[in-house]
């Protein structure tokens, strides 16, 4: 009935792939077939947990420990993708962190740290991968931001503007690359229940929820098929758009 | 290495990087005006470059190369090349005609100087100082 998404074969590159929604969408990649190749930064028992849960489910899947503010290893991790799979189609951005506080109380190291992973290691991701994709006059990109970005929020002005940058960074990128049949977008997650919003959760778990119109918090689950539909054939019109993947989150 | 050796492939990756069929393009021929590239290209060209021939191409080498000796306020003013930027142009960009680089030429108008040769003396000294190693080695 459904066209296929034509994901079979490709080959994929996720950042913080051993973790949260990233993890989730290594998983379902390879489940479509793809040769997911995903970066992590220091868990290897969380990395082999993942490679383990692909395995499973029969599909395939490779882990590189990557610190992505260091551009040269992101460069080294890439190739090696590219020596192997002889091409790099995808490339998932969603390595990110927190440092939540209110900013009158930031150290320095809150502010640098969160836009060092979220911004730098995004911009050292892309630019690494781009040569490739260019080369092939083809490629997608896309990066996970967050609804933090458009929506704000107390005690996440580090993080909010980490994604709002990657989102702006997004829409110019599209821009540039568009000639080479390289598509950029963005998803934006709303809250997703995982490692990283735990603390959230449990200190604002009720007030945030009521200001979802769905009246509940995301899965990583409910994103990954986001990222998948703009990796598939079926985005490849899209670019330059920020999908918000949220439950209809609304900021009072 | 030499331009007469780089020529063919340097002509082979700029096709390819521009989507035209491959064919032997003239020395001469300008990459904006005559072939149709735009910035972007240059990158990919740049890169492809650097992986046919296994250098490495600086980002904004080209630039820099173009400048010479010369300070950045020495050679161009409000964006306009100045008279030493301009001999400084001619003796670096000797493939290019004399009448290419004259009085006015501004900052944002030198990519639209280059032309293959452009691109195969670039090659030729990457592979020259490749070749040479590290200073000090």
């Amino acid at each position: 009935m459904f066209e296929e998404p034509g994901l079979k074969g490709k080959s994929v590159v996720i950042t913080g792939g051993s973790r949260g929604i990233g993890r989730e969408m290594v998983i379902r990649f390879a489940e479509e077939g793809c040769d997911v190749t995903f970066l992590y930064l220091q868990d290897e028992r969380a990395a082999a947990e993942v490679l383990e849960r692909v395995r499973e489910r029969g599909g395939r899947a490779y882990a590189l420990r990557t610190d992505v503010r260091d551009r040269e290893a992101c460069e080294d991790a890439i190739a090696a993708v590219v020596d192997r799979c002889a091409r790099l189609d995808v490339l998932v951005n969603s390595s990110g962190i927190i440092r939540d506080n209110l900013l009158a109380a930031f150290s320095d190291e809150d502010v640098r740290e969160v836009i060092d992973t979220n911004v730098v290691g995004v911009f050292n991701a892309i630019r690494a991968a781009v040569p490739h994709m260019m080369a092939q006059r083809s490629g997608k990109i896309i990066n996970i931001t967050s609804v933090a970005a458009a929506k704000g929020g107390r005690g996440q002005t580090n993080y909010a503007a980490s994604k709002g940058a990657i989102e702006s960074l997004t829409r110019s990128l599209a821009a540039e690359l568009a000639s080479k049949n390289i598509t950029v977008n963005a998803v934006a997650p709303g809250v997703i229940e995982t490692d990283m919003s735990r603390a959230l959760l449990s200190a604002a778990g009720d007030e945030v929820k009521g200001k979802i119109l769905l009246r509940r918090f995301g899965r990583p689950e409910d994103v990954a098929p986001a990222v998948l539909f703009l990796a598939s054939c079926f985005g490849d019109y899209i670019t330059g758009e920020v999908l918000h993947v949220d439950g209809g989150f609304k900021m009072e | 290495m030499d331009i007469q050796t780089a020529h063919p492939v340097v002509s082979k990756v700029i096709c390819e990087a521009l989507g035209r069929d491959i064919e032997a393009l003239a020395l001469s021929a300008r990459l904006i005006d005559d072939l149709g590239a735009e910035s972007i290209d240059y990158l990919d060209i740049l890169f492809r470059l650097e992986r046919a021939f296994g250098v490495k191409i600086p980002r904004g080498q080209i630039a820099r190369d173009a400048r010479g000796e010369l300070s950045e306020a020495e050679f161009s003013r409000d964006g306009v090349i100045t008279d030493a930027g301009l001999a400084r142009l001619r003796a670096h960009l000797s493939e290019v005609p004399a009448d290419g680089i004259r009085p006015g030429l501004k900052m944002a108008d030198i990519p639209t100087l280059f032309n293959v040769e452009t691109f195969c003396k670039l090659v030729v000294k990457a592979h020259a100082s490749r070749q040479a190693g590290p200073a000090g080695a």
